[in-house]
């Protein structure tokens, strides 16, 4: 099974996935860590959304913090379609038992879910959507998505949860927030090469195809160089996994969540309960992090990627004095099977479509199978455009 | 060969606010039931985020600028990880790149003299929790309510040399704290901690030893027996060989009056400290700056010096006062309605002060109105109280500080009144009430007069001037 | 990355690694180091660390309480309490 379903009488129903904290259902994070764990708080997001009239029809499972390819790390198993590896999230909205799905876009499995459902989603620009009661892993760079059937649905979601919130540090103002859902259509797109390449031809077709789509409706796209940008996904790995291991270090096995029975002093139940609670991707990902800040590496390798961010942001608000929005894949293929999750970590290198926009806080929205990066706070025109432009999905 | 001790402190106060430094838990964790001031938050729970208690700022700003330091006009706040059961997150939240004051000084005096304390930084952070260890034998109780209450570390420069030289510091470092009302420091309380970083040399060298730290003191005389030791233990190592000096952390035993080396993991120290990504960087404009600068009051000295230039108070009154800025406040409101400095210091120093004895009361948790106070002076001044009833509406002021001298009297019937007849009536019926002291009295036992004098005061209730009830006493008897 | 190196970190992290999540992970290490040669060809020498990437400051509240939360409720999902307190075996000091 891949959702926990509630009953609703909404007209409008939401599945939220298990980043997004719940009072009333258990939300892991999928962790073995966090298995059965109940909040205290609720997400403000998903609150904005029941307040506006959305039930909660369901909690969809996701991978170990979110950190995986599709999902396939989730304690609750990986969730599988003839063979191809399926985010959850996104299969709830395509069988129809959700008009939209809350999802929390850590390192892009929401995106490389939705690209291949063929379905549409938005990563709002960062600070836009509170994060309070989100399952934190990688704060500055992770944002609140949204997954729907259309454009129009993730503009209204969209429109919902966006706004100020005082119990999130990082959250902007009411009106730049405001300013991001504001209409308007994209005149100009840049189609990064460097990004294409490396993907395989049926992701190639559908750049070509949406590149097509763009021009029948009088949209410039033009092939663009970068060697910046691409690099986005080193610099990510570092700092999400950094913070990843400072943000799973709460879990120890003392508070709440998983206890190991095999203890005799403190450093073995903390030992003992987060390696057994853990898999693979995870532990490694949290080595990797915390090599990363380490007092020989800090400057050489995390101050590094801090500063390469800029650097990557620059790249992008320089293609945006002449373009409206980056077209780029969200991944590589279209398809992955259980086979390609053989390599455990995969989603690291698969994260180079996603990277870049995380890394920056970009508004990213795929649709047709591909991705629109867009300017800050022009999610709205984003939308607007795909409404505009893409067959599927309407 | 002769040695020097050369010491730094790494003092943690707890700041005086009503919340805690990231969520809205109440900060007064001190004798609170367990776990009662928490939320997910301060459990180490996955959801919430941290805010900065605008507060905490203020009173760093304060703290650093009450020692004479640079303010950090752009402060930021890092995570710093470490694994420990009173760190529910496993990471505290400090200040490690931008910390909110820098170089600063503090001047202490000795018995050999004033010297300059350098300060190398203070930075805001968030306490740990408490681990209580005596509930259960094989078991440690987890308390969180002291997670997160905001402290600030004020980290001292290697600039002292001796347990005199630390006490006055600490000393000094309490009463700037307190004067700017940012922080209790009650180092029996746990709001003032102190790590001790030490080390010896042969006098005039100026390469350092090998240096110890001995963590959390939480008294001054330990902190001095402590020092003894220490210095004694390094100069034992280097001069006899007793043993080899590391660079280690160290325990104080106080009740044995011995230091231990603390068992420490190999990983110990790798704190892996990043900029937080969600607390954006605190930016002090001049309108904030100028507001906390302004705010901040006068140091102990200034105002001992115009106490006595201005006031013309004694050096020993003038020095009593400024111990607490709790006093001079009261005192500087009580003059200032009743117009006479001398008669407000006496009134502080003699009836206040004994309210705060009787009440076990430090002077900073003096919060009693200056300017009823003045008020009350006043009444007695102008003879419309008697001095002993003063001292009862002192003491409900104390209890009550919405009592108004001048109502209160009314009420309680304390006004001395202009009824000449009713004294002169009850002279007379004391006085024959009481035949035998009047007798000694006319024989020359002039203390006899006072028995009836005690009399005629307690059945006028008080509410008589003292001086004209004596004349009118005297007089009468020898009429007689 | 050497062997010494990752118990060193298992340690710090409070994780034992099997040997093939040992091998795992060198892999993984090498495989993140190959990845960010291309990080060090971007001249960074002049460009300020991004720590966050909206510019905004001083994200300050007013300092008042409140405590929505109980302790029954915080401690609903702990593995073990006594009177009110958290507990995790005894430490030595």
């Amino acid at each position: 099974m891949y959702t926990v379903k509630f009953d609703t009488d909404a007209k409008l129903k939401v599945v939220a996935d298990s980043m997004i904290l719940t009072t009333d259902s258990e939300t892991n994070a999928g962790s073995k860590m966090l298995k059965g764990y109940k909040s205290l708080l609720e997400s403000e997001a998903l609150l904005k959304l029941k307040a506006a009239g959305y039930g909660l029809c369901g909690k969809t499972p996701v991978g170990e913090f979110a950190i995986d390819l599709l999902g396939e790390t989730s304690v609750d198993g990986a969730y599988t379609k003839d063979g191809a590896l399926m985010l959850a999230s996104a299969d709830a909205v395509k069988t129809g038992d959700a008009d939209i799905a809350l999802v929390l876009d850590v390192n892009g499995s929401v995106r490389r879910g939705t690209a291949q459902s063929g379905l549409i989603s938005v990563k709002p620009t960062y600070g836009t959507v509170s994060r309070y009661g989100t399952v934190p892993v990688a704060c500055s760079g992770e944002t609140v998505s949204l997954i729907g059937k259309t454009a129009e649905d993730c503009k209204n979601a969209l429109s919902v949860i966006s706004g100020h919130d005082d119990k999130d540090g990082t959250s902007l103002s009411d009106e730049l927030c405001k300013s991001a859902l504001s209409c308007g259509s994209v005149k100009r797109i840049a189609v990064l090469k460097s990004m294409t390449e490396g993907a395989d031809s049926c992701v190639k077709a559908k750049i070509d195809a949406f590149v097509n789509a763009l021009k029948e409706n009088g949209i410039e796209a033009c092939e663009i160089d970068d060697t910046v940008i691409v690099k986005s996904r080193a610099a990510w790995n570092i700092l999400m996994s950094a913070e990843l291991c400072n943000n799973v270090s709460r879990y120890d096995g003392v508070k709440y969540g998983y206890r190991t029975e095999n203890f005799t002093n403190l450093d073995e139940l903390y030992t003992n309960s987060r390696t057994e609670a853990f898999g693979q991707l995870l532990k490694t990902a949290i080595l990797f992090g915390s090599d990363t800040l380490s007092t020989e590496n800090y400057m050489k390798v995390y101050d590094k990627a801090l500063r390469v961010r800029r650097v990557v942001l620059e790249a992008f608000n320089k293609i945006f004095g002449e373009f409206d929005a980056v077209l780029m894949p969200a991944c590589s293929k279209m398809v992955y099977t259980e086979k390609d999750t053989e390599n455990k970590f995969l989603s690291y290198t698969e994260n180079l479509y996603t990277a870049p926009a995380s890394i920056t806080g970009l508004p990213a929205v795929v649709a047709c199978g591909v991705q629109l990066v867009g300017k800050a706070f022009s999610e709205g025109a984003l939308l607007d455009t795909v409404n505009a432009v893409c067959k599927e999905g309407k | 060969m002769r040695y020097e001790t050369v010491i730094g402190l790494e003092v943690h106060c707890e700041l005086a606010t009503d919340s805690k430094i990231f969520c809205s838990c109440s900060a007064h964790s001190y004798g609170a039931e367990p776990n009662s001031h928490v939320c997910p938050a301060c459990c180490g729970m996955p959801g919430m985020l941290p805010v900065v208690n605008k507060r905490v700022v203020d009173y760093g700003m304060k703290a650093g600028l009450m020692l004479n330091c640079h303010i950090n006009r752009v402060t930021t706040f890092d995570k710093k990880s470490y694994y420990y059961p009173d760190l529910p997150a496993a990471y505290q939240t400090t200040q490690w790149f931008a910390p909110v004051a820098v170089n600063g000084l503090v001047e202490i005096e000795t018995s050999k003299g004033k010297k300059n304390v350098r300060i190398k930084q203070i930075h805001m952070e968030e306490d740990a929790g408490k681990l209580v260890h005596d509930i259960r034998e094989d078991t440690t109780h987890v308390d969180f309510n002291r997670t997160s209450v905001p402290l600030i570390e004020i980290v001292s420069q290697p600039d002292l040399s001796s347990a005199e030289e630390v006490e006055a510091y600490l000393e000094r470092l309490k009463t700037l704290l307190r004067y700017a009302r940012v922080a209790e420091c009650e180092m029996a309380h746990g709001t003032m901690r102190c790590d001790v970083n030490l080390s010896v040399r042969p006098e005039g060298s100026d390469k350092l030893g090998v240096r110890t730290e001995m963590k959390n003191m939480n008294s001054i005389e330990a902190i001095k027996r402590a020092i003894e030791y220490e210095t004694s233990r390094h100069i034992d190592a280097i001069e006899n060989g007793t043993e080899v000096l590391v660079q280690e952390t160290r325990r104080w035993d106080d009740i044995k009056g011995k230091s231990y080396a603390m068992r420490s993991k190999e990983t110990a120290g790798d704190y892996r400290y990043f900029p937080d990504p969600n607390v954006m960087p605190v930016v002090i404009d001049d309108k904030w700056f100028d507001e906390i600068s302004e705010s901040l009051p006068e140091f102990p000295e200034v105002k001992r010096e115009r106490y006595m230039s201005e006031y013309g108070l004694s050096e020993y009154d003038s020095e009593q006062l400024a111990k607490s800025i709790a006093l001079c406040e009261c005192f500087e409101d009580a003059y200032s309605v009743c117009g006479s400095a001398k008669d407000a210091a006496n009134w502080m120093l003699s009836e206040v002060m004994s309210n705060l004895n009787a009440r076990q009361m430090t002077y900073d948790m003096l919060t009693l109105n200056g300017k009823a106070l003045g008020e009350l002076i006043t009444l007695v001044v102008d003879g419309k109280v008697g001095r002993a009833n003063a001292k009862k509406i002192l003491n409900a002021m104390f209890d009550d500080a919405s009592v108004s001298p001048a109502e209160y009297a009314e009420k309680n019937g304390f006004v001395i009144s202009n009824d000449t007849g009713l004294m002169d009536s009850v002279i007379k019926t004391m006085v024959a009430a009481d035949p035998k002291a009047v007798a000694d009295y006319k024989s020359g036992k002039e203390k006899a007069i006072m028995a009836i004098y005690g009399k005629c005061m307690k059945e006028l209730k008080g509410n008589c001037d003292p001086q004209t009830l004596r004349t009118k006493l005297i007089e009468y008897i020898n009429s007689l | 990355m050497d062997r010494e190196t990752l118990r060193l970190l298992e340690l710090l992290n409070q994780l034992k690694l099997t040997e093939d999540e040992k091998k795992e992970t060198f892999s993984f290490f090498e495989d993140r180091k190959a990845d960010s040669c291309g990080l060090e060809a971007i001249d960074t020498s002049e460009v300020e660390r991004m720590v966050h990437v909206m510019p905004i400051m001083t994200v300050v509240r007013e300092d008042k309480v409140s405590q929505p939360f109980s302790r029954e409720d915080l401690q609903s999902g702990a593995p073990e309490t006594d009177e009110g307190y958290w507990c995790v075996p005894r430490v030595v000091e």
